[in-house]
């Protein structure tokens, strides 16, 4: 008998953008158990579930097999550098990853501090920046609420996600430089993928149509 | 940072007990086959890599076996005038994970088979693609996926746009990801974009059978990648009459592992739902030139510790109770 094949979605921003888009296709999540606390999900396909899971732990369960399809933003991809394979750019959840600094602060200030201080939850795309532009910075690692940083003095400024802008703009601060863009990856397990494609490239087929992949 | 556990695994007797069968029926199929068996020095002195086990010997630096090929390699250019042209060996290696989950202590049985420069590599490459294939069927694997594949496919393209170093690697890992998406985002505004992009999609677009070379027709090298096309068909054509029942003959036109090492064919064994390969190997011709000697090889190896885990993980992908 075949084991249960288990796909995993994002929670958060991109898994809230994603949820609608599944309903009525053959991927779409039980509405029930959504209203539950449960992080494991049937879908509309029988021997397909979901799995629930935070941005920065879901590649680590596809990477191991555990899940053998996944979404997850290309932010989160870049920094883990983890081994799989990343089927289709599913154009959805864009965003630009940025230097944000105060209103009033240009990149010409910062460049000029003799100790430059960066907060960011994204330390490798931040440091191949300075590397790209010839500064050194001390990093400061934070995984929430970065806008904060530079309104209380932890940092001169911060390299984040911007979508709109909203967030920026309500604690004062403005994109100084687009570092990159991100938007949602559909990932695979490069064993299952490998090793079982009839099962899991229909699978991955019908999640792209579902999504409308560019 | 990724939590590494470095990982040195105490085998029990199950486990101990299927190594040591796993090993002797290997070595044994292998010796039938006309491969003889060296084994080079668990120390190796030559340039020590990054992820060996290092350590010093009085003032030298030097290494655990980090890999076999390579050993066999150094030992085969200095201690023989002529290759010798069947060679096997089996053991452990040493080298530190890439992956959490791996061991740094791995057991391997392999061969390589080796040939004075010139002499015509097919019959070779399909000897040690038929000895792959008998690989399942010694272990008791109920069934088993080969892949053939050929680095050339992806390493000529590249060196006829001229395209190597950094921008070179980015499409490797964009291929090795198997997103064309990222192959056409690294190429941005490169001469060749267009070019590599349609040859990234032809290359990613099946995952099959022989029909699978059909897909190189929509590739801009097609005309370049006429010879390793019709090595392929030619490598098909005599390996699928005797295709074992429990065997599935895949063609991987997109396989850009080792890339940096494998010159020409590559093959990979797979279990269904395995999620790492179970032996891998190609043709690397660049690697006796490198030491002084004319000489050209392919091999592969079957990396017994995954079958361990897997022995343990999935009971039921084998013939018989472990």
């Amino acid at each position: 008998m075949k084991q249960t094949l288990l796909i995993a979605f994002p929670k958060g921003r991109l898994g809230d953008d994603l949820v609608p888009k599944l309903v009525g296709t053959p991927l779409a999540l039980d509405a029930e158990a959504l209203k539950s606390r449960v992080l494991r999900i049937p879908t509309a396909t029988p021997g397909v579930a979901a799995l629930l899971l935070k941005g920065a732990d879901l590649p680590r369960y596809v990477a191991a097999g555990v899940a053998s399809l996944g979404i997850v933003g290309s932010d989160t991809l870049d920094e883990m550098d983890m081994d799989l394979l990343e089927l289709a750019d599913l154009g959805f959840g864009a965003c630009r990853l940025s230097l944000c600094a105060l209103t009033g602060v240009t990149l010409d200030s910062l460049r000029a501090k003799s100790h430059l201080r960066l907060a960011t939850k994204f330390p490798k795309a931040t440091e191949a920046w300075l590397t790209r532009e010839g500064l050194t910075a001390e990093l400061v690692p934070l995984s929430s609420s970065a806008e904060l940083a530079p309104l209380l003095g932890l940092a001169d400024a911060i390299v984040d996600l911007v979508q709109t802008g909203s967030t920026l703009k309500a604690h004062g601060l403005v994109e100084t430089v687009v570092l990159g863009r991100s938007s949602a990856r559909l990932i695979a397990a490069r064993g299952a993928y490998l090793s079982e494609p009839g099962r899991i490239r229909p699978l991955a087929e019908s999640l792209i149509a579902a999504l409308h992949a560019e | 940072m990724p939590v590494r556990t470095p990982h040195f695994p105490d085998l029990l007797f199950g486990a101990a007990s299927r190594l040591r069968r796993w090993e002797d029926a290997l070595m044994g199929l292998l010796e039938t086959h006309g491969y003889r068996e060296l084994h080079p020095s668990l120390v190796l002195r030559e340039a020590v890599p990054d992820g060996a086990l290092r350590f010093f010997d009085g003032d030298d630096l030097v290494a655990l076996r980090w890999d076999f090929t390579v050993a066999l390699a150094g030992l085969l250019a200095r201690r023989f005038p002529l290759p010798p042209p069947r060679v096997a060996y089996a053991g452990a290696v040493f080298r530190r994970p890439v992956q959490p989950w791996e061991a740094v202590e791995r057991f391997e049985v392999g061969c390589e088979r080796i040939q004075p420069e010139g002499e015509s590599s097919t019959e070779a490459d399909v000897e040690l693609a038929r000895l792959l294939m008998a690989i399942p069927g010694t272990i008791g694997l109920k069934s088993a996926i080969l892949h053939l594949g050929n680095a050339a496919l992806v390493r000529r393209p590249l060196e006829a746009e001229g395209l190597f170093g950094e921008l070179a690697n980015a499409v490797v890992a964009a291929l090795s990801r198997r997103a064309p998406h990222r192959v056409r985002e690294a190429l941005d505004g490169h001469p060749s974009a267009q070019r590599l992009a349609a040859h990234a999609e032809a290359l990613l677009s099946e995952l099959d059978g022989p029909s699978t070379l059909d897909a190189l027709s929509a590739s801009p090298y097609a005309e370049l990648l006429k010879d390793e096309r019709d090595h392929m068909d030619r490598t098909l054509k005599a390996l699928l009459p005797i295709l074992p029942p429990n065997l599935d003959l895949r063609v991987d036109l997109a396989d850009v592992a080792g890339l940096g090492f494998y010159t020409g064919p590559t093959l990979r064994l797979w279990a269904p739902g395995a999620q790492q390969e179970l032996a891998a190997g190609g043709r690397y011709d660049q690697l006796f030139p490198g030491l002084g000697r004319p000489w050209q090889a392919a091999g592969f190896c079957v990396r017994l510790s995954r079958l361990l885990d897997l022995a343990e993980t999935r009971p039921d992908l084998f013939e018989q109770p472990l």
